[in-house]
C-alpha cells in the first residue's frame, strides 16, 4: 500500500475533514466518495451502500425505539419518584446523595440505552441537590454524573450493543445479559470509590427514611422499575424479536406515564418523538457515514490482513485483548464512540475471531472500553455536556474524574481478564460459547 | 420563513417516528394478541427509520447539532475557524456533487424492483436519498455564502449534539 493509494487518501480525507469540523458522517460519507473517485469505481456505490445498508438492517430499528422509552421514561415526576426511592436505600450513608446518583444511574441505565441521555435526563437536577448549600463541590457532583452515566449504556437496554450486534452478527439477547454484570460492577466501583473518601472529604449523610415508609417508597416507583422486567421478558421468553421487544417497552413506558403517573401531555408527547428523532437523526447519519466506508474497508482486505498479521505474530488472546484494550483507550480520547465502534472494532474482529476469543466477551469490553472513552480528555462527550450543564471548568472536572477513571480501569481489566463475569448470565440462559 | 420551514420539517420528522412506532404496536397486538401476522408493519418501519434519517440529516438537525470533532477548530482564532471551515465545505461540495449523477443513475435504476409488501417502487423509496444530497450541497453552498462574508459558524453545542451513545 503506497502513500498516495486511494485508501490512504480516503483515511486522510476522513480525518482532515472531521478534524476541520465537519460532521463525522459527512466526513466518512465523502471521504468514501473520494476512494471511489480515485479507484474509478462507481460513485453510485455509496447511494448503494447507504441505502441497501439502512433498508436492510432491521435490527437497527431498535435504537430509535429503545430512545423513545428512555425518553418517555424522562418526566419529572418519575425521576422524582426513583430518587426518593435510591434516596430511601442509600441515601442514609455518608456521602449518600453521591451514592443516590450512582444508584439512580444504574436504575435509569436499565430502562436507556444511552450515556448521553442519561446525564442530560438527571445532570441538571442532580447537579441542583448536590450543590444546594455547598454540600458537594459543584465540580465533584458534575465528575460524577459524567462517571455513572457511562453504566447506562452497558446495563441493558444498550444502543452500542445493538450496534455490535449488527457489526459482529452476535445475538441481541446475549450480549444485554452479558452486560449486566459489569454494568453492576461498574457502579460498584463507584460506589466503593465514594464511601472511601466520604470521610475524608466530610461529605454529608442524608436524613435517613425510616424503614417503614420503604415499601411505599418502593411501591410508588415501582411501575418505573418494572420496565426493565417487561423489555428482558419479552426479549428472553423467545415471545417477540428484540426490536418488538424494544417497541414494547416504549410502549409500557408511554402508558406508564401517560396514565400511571399521568405526568404526559399532547406537548410533551410531540417533545418526546422530536427530541428522540433528532438522536435518531444524529445517530443515523453516524451509521450511513460506517456503512459506506465499511464497505471501502472490506475490499480492501484490511479485517482479514490484520487478522493474518496477528496469526502470523503469534499472539495470544489476553495479549491481543489488552492490546485492543490500550487501543480502544487510546482512541477514545480523541474519537466519538459510535465511530470507534463502528469503523475500529469491525476491523479487529476477524482478529477476534481467529484467536478464539468469544464475540458476546469481546463485544461487552469493547463497548465499556468505548463508553470509558465518553469521560476521558481531552475529547469525551459526557465531559463537555456536564460542564455545559454544571457550568464547571473542564481542568476542575478532569481532575475529579480521574480517581474514577482509575477504578473503572480496574473494572475493565478484571472484565477482560476473567470472561466467566460476562459469559455467566448468557450461559445460565442457554448461551454456548 | 426559515423558521416556519425548519418547524415544519421537524413536524415530519415527529411524524415519521410516531408511525414508525405505532406500526410496532400494530405489529405487536396483531400477531400475539389477534394470531395474525403482518408483513407490511415491518417494511413500513423500515422505509420510516430511512427516510427518517436521511429527511432529519437533510432538513432538521443542524451543524451545530450533528457529531463533529471540534477541538481543533473549537481552540482556533476566527479567521483560522473560517479558512477550515471553507476548506472543509468546499470539499464536501466537490465530493457530493461529484457522486450525485452516479447516485441519480443508481436510484433511478432501481425502478425496476418493487418493495415486498406494500409494492412501492423502489426508486421511489430511495429517492429521499437525492433529496438529502441535494439539499446537503444547497446547505454547504449557504454555508459557504457566509463564511465568506466572515460569518462564523461558532462551536457545536454539545447538550444538543446526541449520538445516542
Amino acid at each position: 500500500m503506497s502513500v498516495a493509494s486511494p485508501f490512504a487518501l480516503a483515511v486522510g480525507a476522513i480525518v482532515a475533514l472531521s478534524l476541520l469540523g465537519l460532521p463525522i458522517g459527512h466526513a466518512m460519507i465523502a471521504g468514501s466518495v473520494l476512494y471511489l473517485w480515485t479507484k474509478g469505481l462507481d460513485m453510485g456505490t455509496a447511494a448503494e451502500q447507504l441505502l441497501n445498508g439502512m433498508y436492510t438492517s432491521y435490527l437497527l430499528l431498535a435504537i430509535p425505539l429503545f430512545i423513545l422509552a428512555a425518553e418517555f421514561m424522562n418526566s419529572g415526576s418519575i425521576m422524582d419518584r426513583l430518587l426518593r426511592f435510591c434516596n430511601a436505600l442509600v441515601g442514609r450513608w455518608r456521602g449518600g446523595l453521591a451514592q443516590v446518583n450512582v444508584v439512580q444511574s444504574i436504575i435509569f441505565a436499565s430502562m436507556s440505552g444511552s450515556a448521553l441521555a442519561d446525564a442530560a435526563a438527571s445532570g441538571r437536577l442532580m447537579q441542583t441537590l448536590m450543590t444546594k448549600d455547598g454540600r458537594y463541590p459543584a465540580s465533584f457532583a458534575a465528575a460524577l454524573t459524567a462517571v455513572s452515566s457511562v453504566i447506562g449504556p452497558i446495563i441493558p437496554p444498550s444502543i452500542p450493543l445493538v450496534l455490535y450486534a449488527l457489526i459482529s452478527d452476535t445475538s441481541i439477547g446475549y450480549l444485554f445479559l452479558a452486560g449486566v454484570i459489569p454494568g453492576l460492577l461498574l457502579g460498584a466501583v463507584q460506589m466503593g470509590l465514594i464511601a472511601a473518601t466520604a470521610r475524608r472529604r466530610n461529605f454529608p449523610v442524608e436524613p435517613a427514611v425510616p424503614l417503614r415508609e420503604l415499601p411505599r417508597v418502593t411501591w410508588e416507583a415501582l411501575p418505573a422499575l418494572l420496565m426493565p422486567v417487561i423489555l428482558l421478558g419479552c426479549l428472553y421468553s423467545g415471545i417477540t424479536t428484540p426490536t418488538e421487544a424494544a417497541a414494547a417497552a416504549a410502549a409500557y413506558a408511554l402508558l406508564v406515564s401517560a396514565f400511571l403517573y399521568r405526568s404526559v401531555r399532547w406537548r410533551d408527547l410531540y417533545d418526546s418523538l422530536l427530541t428522540s428523532a433528532r438522536t435518531t437523526i444524529s445517530i443515523g447519519m453516524l451509521i450511513a457515514g460506517a456503512l459506506v466506508f465499511n464497505y471501502v474497508i472490506t475490499i480492501e482486505n484490511i479485517p482479514k490482513s490484520l487478522a493474518a498479521l496477528m496469526k502470523a505474530a503469534e499472539l495470544s488472546p489476553l495479549g491481543f485483548l489488552l492490546m485492543a484494550n490500550l487501543l480502544l483507550l487510546a482512541l477514545g480520547c480523541f474519537l466519538e464512540g459510535t465511530t470507534i465502534l463502528l469503523v475500529i472494532v469491525p476491523v479487529l474482529l476477524p482478529t477476534a475471531h481467529a484467536l478464539g476469543i468469544d464475540p458476546v466477551h469481546f463485544g461487552v469490553v469493547a463497548v465499556v472500553n468505548i463508553m470509558i472513552g465518553l469521560v476521558t480528555p481531552p475529547y469525551g462527550l459526557l465531559l463537555f455536556m456536564m460542564m455545559k450543564i454544571a457550568g464547571v471548568p473542564l481542568k476542575d472536572l478532569v481532575r475529579e474524574v480521574l480517581p474514577f477513571l482509575a477504578v473503572m480501569i480496574g473494572a475493565l481489566a478484571l472484565v477482560t481478564l476473567v470472561p466467566d463475569l460476562v459469559l455467566f448470565l448468557p450461559r445460565l440462559m442457554g448461551y454456548k460459547a | 420563513m426559515r423558521r416556519w420551514l425548519r418547524r415544519r420539517a421537524e413536524n415530519v420528522a415527529a411524524a415519521m417516528l410516531a408511525v414508525m412506532f405505532a406500526a410496532f404496536v400494530v405489529q405487536i397486538v396483531f400477531r400475539y394478541f389477534l394470531n395474525f401476522p403482518v408483513g407490511w408493519t415491518s417494511e413500513l418501519t423500515v422505509v420510516m427509520w430511512l427516510w427518517l434519517v436521511l429527511w432529519g440529516a437533510a432538513f432538521v438537525v443542524d451543524e451545530r447539532e450533528e457529531i463533529r470533532f471540534d477541538l481543533l477548530s473549537g481552540a482556533a482564532g476566527r479567521r483560522t475557524r473560517i479558512a477550515m471551515g471553507l476548506a472543509a465545505s468546499l470539499a464536501l461540495l466537490v465530493l457530493y456533487g461529484a457522486s450525485l449523477p452516479a447516485a441519480w443513475s443508481y436510484v433511478t435504476f432501481m425502478k425496476v424492483e418493487k418493495s415486498s409488501y406494500l409494492k412501492i417502487r423502489m426508486d421511489w423509496l430511495f429517492s429521499i436519498y437525492l433529496v438529502f444530497v441535494v439539499a446537503i450541497l444547497g446547505r454547504y453552498v449557504w454555508i459557504v455564502w457566509r463564511l465568506l462574508r466572515g460569518r462564523d459558524e461558532g462551536a457545536a453545542d454539545i447538550t444538543k449534539a446526541s449520538s445516542g451513545l
